[in-house]
């Protein structure tokens, strides 16, 4: 019997949302990191995606003659091209991309009038207020749009750091330590929550070092797996550790360690 | 697959013959556009040409259906300018014992597995699958919760998957 039973059939829930493919990226890392450490969601991810994968298959569509002979001709005459040549095709260029020097020269010439046409229209125009302000939006909105592209990047670095199967893992209190390369996460699967205006904190500590320097800190996710990457190069460190501390963090551990685990 | 993984052209052909209208229909069913399925019904074909070795064993059909979506999926984002990884990669691919049970499934079989599910739980799974959406749109499409759209579709998988099982050893 689970100790969190709620918890557990919610990740459950989530791996079945993941093997189908609709948990989004941000959600994905803990999950991956949940299947890997536990061999019940790893069984279960491995069933229900074979099942889910099957859904696909009744989507075949009868294809029209022409679109089909088309669709052929174009494809094997790559296909015979590469097989020819003796060598395989790692990056295949659509063939739709071949176009000759001729035919880009007059594109490109074209493209030169047009941007020169629309420099001359916008040079006749005062910068208004409309503009000035339009050009703020689009500032904020560039911003905003970088923002939330490092986030999924970030999400999907720990997603294919925490399921690499060269990823190093260490079984704690709790969960696991993964390391990859300079990356390292503590994925903890079975937090018990915190007392009120406590919180946990990770402490590292560096290679050579006789005292252990806070790291970050962190509550529990709620969702049964907390997935907490820590900001310090791995290769500098000997040992992770895990205490819980007051809101806030504290600079020097007070109280007993979760776990301490050494990185090597 | 053996023959293609020795650059063999004619086993080739019999593949695609065999399975493009799988994987046009994927990609036209998820896109609404027939110029762009038949784009991705080329580029899911000559992946498969130039990286025979990435399908290893299992169900062909289900296999190269998971590459098309996925494929679908990467063509919308870069033309949406969306960022890298709104619906992620899935784990490296660990072959399991229903992988090979399931190999000999065939559309029809699985189309009678779905037909058994509720109409609730097949409508969110084949949405779930051919809109390439996350749970949480599916759920401000439908206006379902999000926990209960969760739950269906992990009962709706399970429910397919033993009908499956029960087909197969019948």
């Amino acid at each position: 019997m689970s100790e969190q039973p709620i918890d557990r059939e919610a990740m459950f829930d989530l791996v079945a949302a993941y093997a189908l493919g609709v948990l989004p990226a941000a959600e994905a890392a803990p999950v991956a990191a949940f299947i890997l450490a536990d061999a019940d969601a790893r069984e279960e991810y491995n069933a229900l995606r074979a099942t889910a994968n099957l859904v696909g298959t009744i989507a075949e569509e009868p294809v029209d003659s022409a679109r089909s002979a088309r669709m052929k001709e174009r494809l094997m005459a790559h296909v015979r091209s590469d097989a020819t040549a003796g060598a395989r095709t790692r990056r295949p260029a659509p063939s739709s991309t071949v176009r000759s020097s001729a035919v880009w020269g007059t594109a490109l010439a074209a493209a030169a009038a047009v941007v020169f046409a629309l420099v001359s229209v916008i040079q006749n125009f005062t910068l208004s207020s409309e503009l000035a302000e339009a050009q703020r939006k689009a500032t904020v909105l560039q911003a905003e749009a970088s923002a939330a592209r490092q986030s999924a990047e970030s999400a999907q670095r720990m997603l294919a750091d925490v399921s690499s199967p060269d990823a190093q893992r260490f079984s704690v209190a709790y969960g696991t330590v993964i390391r990859r390369g300079s990356h390292v996460y503590l994925a903890l699967t079975s937090l018990p929550p915190v007392a009120r205006g406590h919180v946990y904190e990770a402490w590292t500590l560096a290679k050579g070092a006789k005292t252990v320097a806070p790291s970050v800190t962190f509550t529990p996710s709620g969702n049964g797996l907390t997935l907490v990457p820590l900001p310090e190069d791995a290769d500098h460190l000997a040992a992770v550790a895990l205490t819980v501390e007051l809101e806030g963090g504290s600079k020097v551990p007070t109280t007993k360690p979760a776990f301490v685990q050494p990185l090597s | 697959m053996e023959r293609v993984r020795t650059r063999d052209v004619d086993a080739f052909e019999q593949l695609y013959d065999g399975y493009h209208r799988l994987v046009f229909g994927i990609a036209l069913r998820m896109t609404s556009d027939a110029t762009m399925a038949e784009d991705i019904t080329q580029s899911v074909f000559l992946k498969l040409w130039s990286a025979p070795d990435a399908f290893r064993d299992g169900n062909f059909s289900a296999w190269i259906s998971r590459v098309t979506r996925n494929r679908v999926l990467d063509l919308l984002r870069s033309r949406a300018n969306k960022p890298a990884g709104e619906i992620p990669a899935d784990l490296p691919a660990e072959l399991s014992l229903d992988d090979d049970v399931f190999a000999r499934i065939d559309a029809e079989r699985v189309r009678l597995a779905l037909a058994a599910l509720s109409e609730e739980q097949r409508t969110l799974i084949e949405l779930g699958f051919f809109a390439g959406v996350t749970h949480e749109e599916i759920a401000r499409r439908t206006g379902i919760p999000l926990g209960t759209i969760k739950t269906r579709i992990r009962t709706g998988l399970r429910r397919m998957r033993e009908s499956l099982v029960e087909a197969v050893s019948q």
